[in-house]
């Protein structure tokens, strides 16, 4: 029982912003009081409506009311967060034409259009669409890679 | 005052001004149309892309998304029942049984003739309201400026949402974001870490990319929308210039939609959905045959893109004259201003009369240019757009928000600290923690944070200079009806409720 009350979404996330604005109010107090005016008065406002919201979510679970499910399929949220990571960090090391690439066909393929040509196709006008319009028609620079590749 | 207006219309005329606009309009229709998709998100895609653009490029861009946006959501609202756009919900009422009964081209039709009304009406409150408004505020000093900071704070967490507690919570990160980086008077590093990328500051479009665009396209991926597609019968489309006199019934509709859609859109906190909702109630209240309301009732359609349209410009006269948006896509588009160096405030019309006044005409424009373009876009293969797989356009959208926020400074350090704003995005977004509070609270809080400090300065350290004179006891007035009016209102209506009950 205790550890559903826990495990409660607003629970969970009134804690960690206690968590983190404690952490945040150590360098705070070492400002010259003007400068940590307003930075303590955030953090400390938003350590105690954490707590106002983190005791009014555990009434409810008192009253027996269910928390809301934030997701209807955590599997399927926590994997395109992980794949748009894994995106941004290939960006970084392979670069950005390679990685891009891999990726527009791959998070399309995970998450249910299988379609080969279609795959192909939309893979290509995108990377020649964006080539042409920033690449060339704007000239902006993109990430070429810590590993050289681009 | 208003000969600005009038000199800055050539440089709207001016042939990329121009086209960006109707790009604009275009892309908004489509973004407009696909549900999920917002103008908030498209706007915030856009933001870091028009870096190396003219302003009134880059303003005419927005603007044009905005308008086309509002109408676009009319699309699938008539033929699939599901709203583009939240404001569009109340189309889908009368809109969707429309294009049961083979009337779908005509229930485009109004909507596109309603929206471009309510778009025209909101442009001309925009260019009447915001100069006088604006040369009100020239009168302010920086106890006065505190002030209106913190009215513009407590609006939107008091007028907008039900959850006060979420709302502070919302704004307080957003000022807290707000003072990381160098002191604004002193220097010093706040809250760094060592990290010299941070030193400016968080830039407001890497914060507005995080927690627009990230979680509606993690929604996207999350449960893929499958529609049994578009039907050319449920259009019956027949050319609209034959449709225009069918609609001159609507006339008082359109008056009175435009005029709830743009007292709405002034008021901080409120928004489209809210605007349609009230002007679709209205028009059916004080219809003839309210019956046929709920079946089919063309007018019904008029009444909710009217307003939806009408509160697009009119959200900007308090976010141009006084920093304060009205709508969660003003305060994107503020954050739109900021980056090409516009401030809000008295001193956008003076220094900026050009911009400023350009960008309305490029408002009314985008707004005229609905009717051609939305009329001939709400077509069947336009509707079939509608099809496109949306994994697909999700993993097209991830690219193009790396592209952007890369581009600001050219560093993989934006992308991972706009993929964190995301994550919190994303959790702010399923635990129904507003977010216009947090793009507000970055916009205002070094605002309020340097006018405040100003302000004890020059009172030499006495806090009573912020209560000195009547403009900032006004302005305090002000921020405490905000708090205070929806707890009463709420408190009357729960005794409304008791003596109800106690009367059965």
């Amino acid at each position: 029982m205790s550890v559903s009350r826990i495990s409660r979404p607003e629970t969970l996330t009134a804690i960690g912003i206690i968590v983190v604005a404690g952490v945040f109010m150590i360098p705070a107090v070492e400002l010259r009081p003007i400068s940590a005016l307003l930075p303590i008065a955030m953090l400390a406002g938003l350590i105690v409506l954490s707590l106002v919201l983190l005791i009014s979510d555990q009434r409810k679970a008192s009253a027996g009311e269910p928390a809301e499910a934030m997701t209807k399929s955590p599997r399927r949220v926590a994997g395109a967060f992980l794949l748009i990571v894994a995106y941004a960090v290939a960006t970084d090391f392979i670069g950005f034409y390679v990685s891009t690439a891999i990726a527009i066909p791959l998070v399309a393929y995970v998450f249910g259009f299988r379609n080969p040509i279609g795959l192909a196709v939309a893979t290509v006008i995108a990377l020649g669409t964006i080539y042409l319009i920033f690449d060339f028609g704007m000239s902006q620079e993109f990430p070429a890679g810590r590993l050289g590749l681009r | 005052m208003y000969s600005d207006l009038v000199h800055a219309l050539p440089n709207v005329l001016d042939f990329s001004n121009f086209a960006a606009v109707v790009i604009g309009v275009i892309a908004g229709i489509v973004v407009g149309a696909m549900p999920g998709l917002s103008a908030t998100m498209a706007i915030s895609v856009l933001v870091p892309f028009t870096f190396g653009l003219e302003p009134l490029v880059a303003l005419g861009l927005m603007a044009g998304i905005y308008n086309g946006a509002m109408y676009g959501g009319a699309i699938p609202a008539v033929l699939l029942r599901i709203p583009g756009t939240p404001a569009a919900v109340a189309t889908t009422f009368d809109g969707y049984p429309m294009a049961q009964k083979g009337e779908g081209g005509y229930a485009l039709q109004v909507a596109v003739v309603s929206s471009a009304i309510g778009g025209i009406a909101s442009a001309i409150a925009l260019m009447l309201l915001a100069p006088p408004l604006s040369k009100v505020t020239l009168l302010f000093g920086p106890s006065e400026v505190f002030w209106v900071a913190v009215f513009g704070l407590a609006s939107i967490i008091f007028l907008l949402g039900n959850n006060v507690i979420k709302g502070l919570i919302s704004a307080c990160f957003g000022v807290f974001v707000s003072v990381i980086g160098s002191d604004p008077i002193y220097g010093n590093d706040r809250f760094t870490f060592g990290q010299l990328e941070l030193l400016d500051g968080i830039s407001i479009v890497i914060l507005l990319v995080g927690l627009y665009a990230l979680p509606p396209v993690i929604d996207l991926l999350e449960v893929p929308l499958k529609t049994d597609g578009v039907s050319g019968s449920k259009l019956g489309t027949e050319p609209i210039w034959r449709t225009l006199p069918r609609m001159g019934r609507f006339w008082k509709t359109w008056i009175r939609s435009s005029l709830i859609g743009v007292w709405i859109g002034i008021l901080p906190g409120a928004g489209g959905s809210m605007a349609a909702f009230m002007s679709y109630n209205e028009a059916r209240r004080t219809s003839k045959t309210p019956e046929t309301w709920g079946n089919g009732e063309p007018e019904g359609v008029a009444a909710s893109e009217t307003a939806n349209n009408a509160d697009t410009a009119s959200a900007l006269i308090p976010a141009l004259t006084l920093g304060i948006p009205g709508t969660a896509v003003a305060a994107v588009m503020l954050g739109g201003l900021l980056i090409h160096g516009l401030q809000p405030g008295p001193m956008l019309f003076r220094e900026n009369p050009d911009i400023v006044f350009g960008f309305m005409w490029q408002f009314l424009f985008g707004a005229i240019l609905l009717i051609f373009l939305g009329g001939s876009l709400a077509t069947n293969s336009f509707a079939r757009l509608l099809n496109l797989p949306r994994p697909l356009l999700g993993s097209v959208i991830i690219v193009l928000m790396l592209i952007g926020v890369y581009s600001i400074h050219g560093r993989m350090f934006d992308v991972y600290l706009m993929l964190g704003f995301g994550a919190i995005g994303y959790i702010m977004d399923k635990l129904k923690f507003p977010l216009p509070p947090v793009v507000l609270g970055l916009i205002l809080g070094g605002f309020a944070e340097e006018n405040l400090r100003l302000a004890l300065r020059i009172g030499r350290g006495d806090w009573s200079i912020l209560f000195a004179n009547k403009t900032s006891l006004l302005l305090v007035a002000l921020t405490v009806s905000v708090i205070v009016g929806p707890i009463i209102k709420r408190h009357l209506a729960s005794k409304k409720d008791d003596a109800k009950r106690a009367g059965r």
